[in-house]
């Protein structure tokens, strides 16, 4: 009862930029067996020429929702429209869906130049304009003159792009990419990352994509959309999703956060351990709550007098219990009586470091605790 | 540290390069002296034979002639065994393909629980030698047969109809003896058939006619060449099938070289007639690489 309450206090649906929905999913659901909810109830409006990312960890009916979308899979309830025609029912083929697979699926019998001339053949495009066409497909995700080759003389993030290319050739209403990064390597993804961004804007192409990384998800899109076991946990810009995550799930899968156990005092009072902090508590007066703090939103400073603290900000002393030297940044993990935070601090901007053992001061602003209360999220 | 970690493998190479290739003679050695012994040397002698002046009563002279050959050429007959044994040899293999290749395509698709157990069942009539399901197929197709029994009781024919002793009823029983071989070929080239490909044509517009034409045909292609030879190979082969079921009327190569050799102890000429059918294997192997090359 109380994760429903939640949600509706979250500011899910306000979050969308207004415009009109081009694609509309209303109530899908995929049902397997009796019982088991692969996908429950999902609602979510894109407006055009926005990107949605849908994140979740695996098994939390992302892809399904992508192959509902793309009608690969039968929806068991619920309506899909692009743009006002209701492809519910509609065979794939004739959705008009450009769809990019996690394994690029490109065709190992024909070259690349046919590959992304497949879908213009199906439109019973001309020979001359379909050359064109692909050529200039193929410019756009720089692999001119590639035309020839075959997929497998290709390397992972040039078939991808391939991929992209046959995906896009064919104006499709809507693109989906599903998990189109999780088979390149770091240094490559980053890159495709920017580039299938830069595409997605300059062709002003609503696009749907499946990930369940949540860099790609926050920094690609401008919708994301939080799945846990078959149900959107949150929808929101990728700000909302961070800053004021919905429940306590979708506050622990995106990014790294401390997760304390405490009770609700009173209105925006939690009690964690023996002392009492100010926080938001989303109007929630009493109960037992679970508090969310991100490691690098508290800032350490050498042990000194409580009374110094300003009362804007939370304190609590603590011990540092373990070090760990992480590059860009060094984590502290700190025994803050009964309970270990960790916190972050970058390395650049470390006046000092602080050694294990070593007696601090952890502080953070109120508005940075989200407090949940218990069994929200899961 | 790159010199370091690149001299390892060079170093390392040479000393593994020494002790492979003795283990892969060992290991190969033994298949091919079988092979030189019990195919390349019989092939050689049977080559060999089939030039020597043929003489009544099996017996083998040392004067070596090129009338066998002549003599199969210039013979009208032959020309109707060649005939014969590739309209059976096409016939069974394209209608044995279009069984099997339905079967092999559900079991390529078919969830793994179900895969091995249905694999199996699809094999099995492996387990029953050809020579006995050929003659559940005469029990089957006779002129008492099964088949006749049932439609002459019920009234729907007065007398038998001929489904055996004829080319009718080598097809039958060459095609149900051959779908296990053509099911177990198709399956093993399917390798690059997978769903995702489908779905992706399917995604750009294409009906299911057209993603199986354009994408599941050509990917499948190296398996139906294998199936094909396969089956084109031991169709031509096969000489019990047809004798049996053929009832002496239906003439084929491989009958011809069995009554040749055995029942009229001709050896040059029935050696002369493997030469042929050998020749014929070697094009439908010629055309089996070039197909495999071609969708590769």
């Amino acid at each position: 009862m109380q994760t429903q309450e939640l949600r509706q206090v979250a500011p899910a649906a306000e979050t969308n930029t207004g415009d009109q929905a081009f694609l509309k999913l209303k109530g899908i659901t995929k049902r397997y067996g009796v019982d088991y909810m692969a996908v429950d109830d999902l609602d979510i409006d894109v407006p055009k020429g926005k990107l949605l990312g849908l994140l979740g960890p695996s098994g939390c009916g992302k892809t399904t929702t992508l192959r509902m979308i793309a009608g690969l899979l039968d929806i068991t309830r619920g309506k899909i429209t692009i743009d006002g025609d209701d492809i519910s029912h509609k065979p794939p083929h004739k959705r008009d869906i450009g769809l990019v697979f996690q394994n690029y699926a490109l065709f190992p019998h024909m070259t690349v130049a046919q590959n992304v001339a497949f879908g213009l053949e199906m439109r019973g495009v001309g020979r001359t304009e379909a050359r064109d066409r692909v050529e200039e497909a193929l410019e756009m995700v720089r692999l001119p003159g590639y035309g020839d080759r075959k997929p497998k003389e290709m390397s992972g993030g040039q078939q991808q792009r391939v991929a992209l290319a046959r995906a896009l050739v064919i104006r499709p209403r809507l693109l989906l990419l599903d998990e189109p990064l999780s088979n390149l390597d770091a240094k490559l993804r980053d890159d495709m990352r920017i580039e299938i961004r830069e595409i997605q804007q300059r062709l002003q192409i609503t696009t749907v994509f499946v990930t369940h990384d949540q860099v790609e998800a926050l920094t690609m899109c401008d919708l994301v959309g939080v799945m846990h076991k078959g149900k959107l946990a949150q929808l929101g810009t990728p700000e909302d999703i961070y800053e004021r995550p919905a429940d306590l799930f979708v506050a622990d899968f995106v990014g790294r956060t401390n997760i304390l156990d405490g009770e609700i005092e009173a209105l925006d009072r939690v009690r964690i351990g023996a002392s009492v902090y100010p926080c938001n508590t989303r109007g929630l007066t009493s109960g037992k709550a679970k508090a969310a703090i991100r490691p690098h939103r508290i800032s350490l400073t050498p042990s000194r007098d409580r009374s110094l603290v300003s009362m804007a900000t939370n304190a609590a002393q603590g011990k540092v219990t373990r070090v760990t030297y992480i590059g860009d940044v060094v984590q502290y993990d700190i025994d803050i009586g009964g309970n270990t935070l960790t916190t972050e601090v970058h390395t650049a901007s470390a006046g000092h470091s602080f050694q294990s053992g070593e007696k601090l001061l952890c502080e953070w602003k109120p508005q940075d605790m989200q407090v949940f209360a218990q069994g929200s999220g899961n | 540290m790159a010199a370091i970690t690149s001299s390892v493998p060079i170093a390392e190479a040479p000393a593994r390069r020494k002790t492979f290739p003795f283990l892969l003679i060992a290991l190969l050695l033994p298949m091919a002296i079988i092979n030189f012994v019990a195919f390349v040397l019989p092939v050689i002698r049977l080559g060999m034979i089939s030039f020597i002046e043929s003489r009544s009563g099996g017996v083998l002279t040392n004067n070596y002639t090129l009338e066998n050959y002549v003599d199969f050429f210039t013979d009208s007959f032959s020309f109707e065994l060649v005939s014969n044994s590739l309209i059976l040899g096409f016939g069974v293999t394209l209608i044995t393909l279009c069984c099997a290749y339905p079967i092999a395509l559900f079991l390529h698709r078919v969830s793994p629980k179900w895969r091995n157990m249905l694999f199996v069942i699809t094999v099995s009539p492996l387990l029953v030698s050809s020579v006995v399901r050929t003659y559940g197929w005469m029990v089957i197709l006779g002129d008492q047969g099964v088949i006749n029994g049932i439609l002459m009781s019920s009234g729907v024919i007065d007398s038998p109809l001929r489904l055996t002793n004829n080319t009718l009823g080598v097809f039958v029983g060459m095609v149900e003896v051959l779908i296990p071989y053509m099911a177990l070929s198709l399956i093993a080239g399917f390798g690059r058939l997978e769903n995702v490909y489908e779905e992706a044509a399917a995604s750009l517009g294409a009906n299911s006619w057209t993603r199986f034409r354009r994408v599941i045909l050509p990917l499948t292609a190296p398996g139906i060449a294998l199936g094909c030879l396969l089956c084109f190979v031991l169709s031509i082969s096969s000489f019990i099938t047809p004798k049996l079921l053929g009832g002496g009327r239906v003439f084929l190569l491989a009958t011809e070289i069995y009554d040749q050799a055995v029942i009229q102890l001709e050896w040059p000429t029935a050696a002369a007639i493997s030469v042929i059918v050998l020749i014929i294997f070697g094009l439908a192997l010629a055309v089996y690489s070039r197909v495999v090359k071609r969708f590769d």
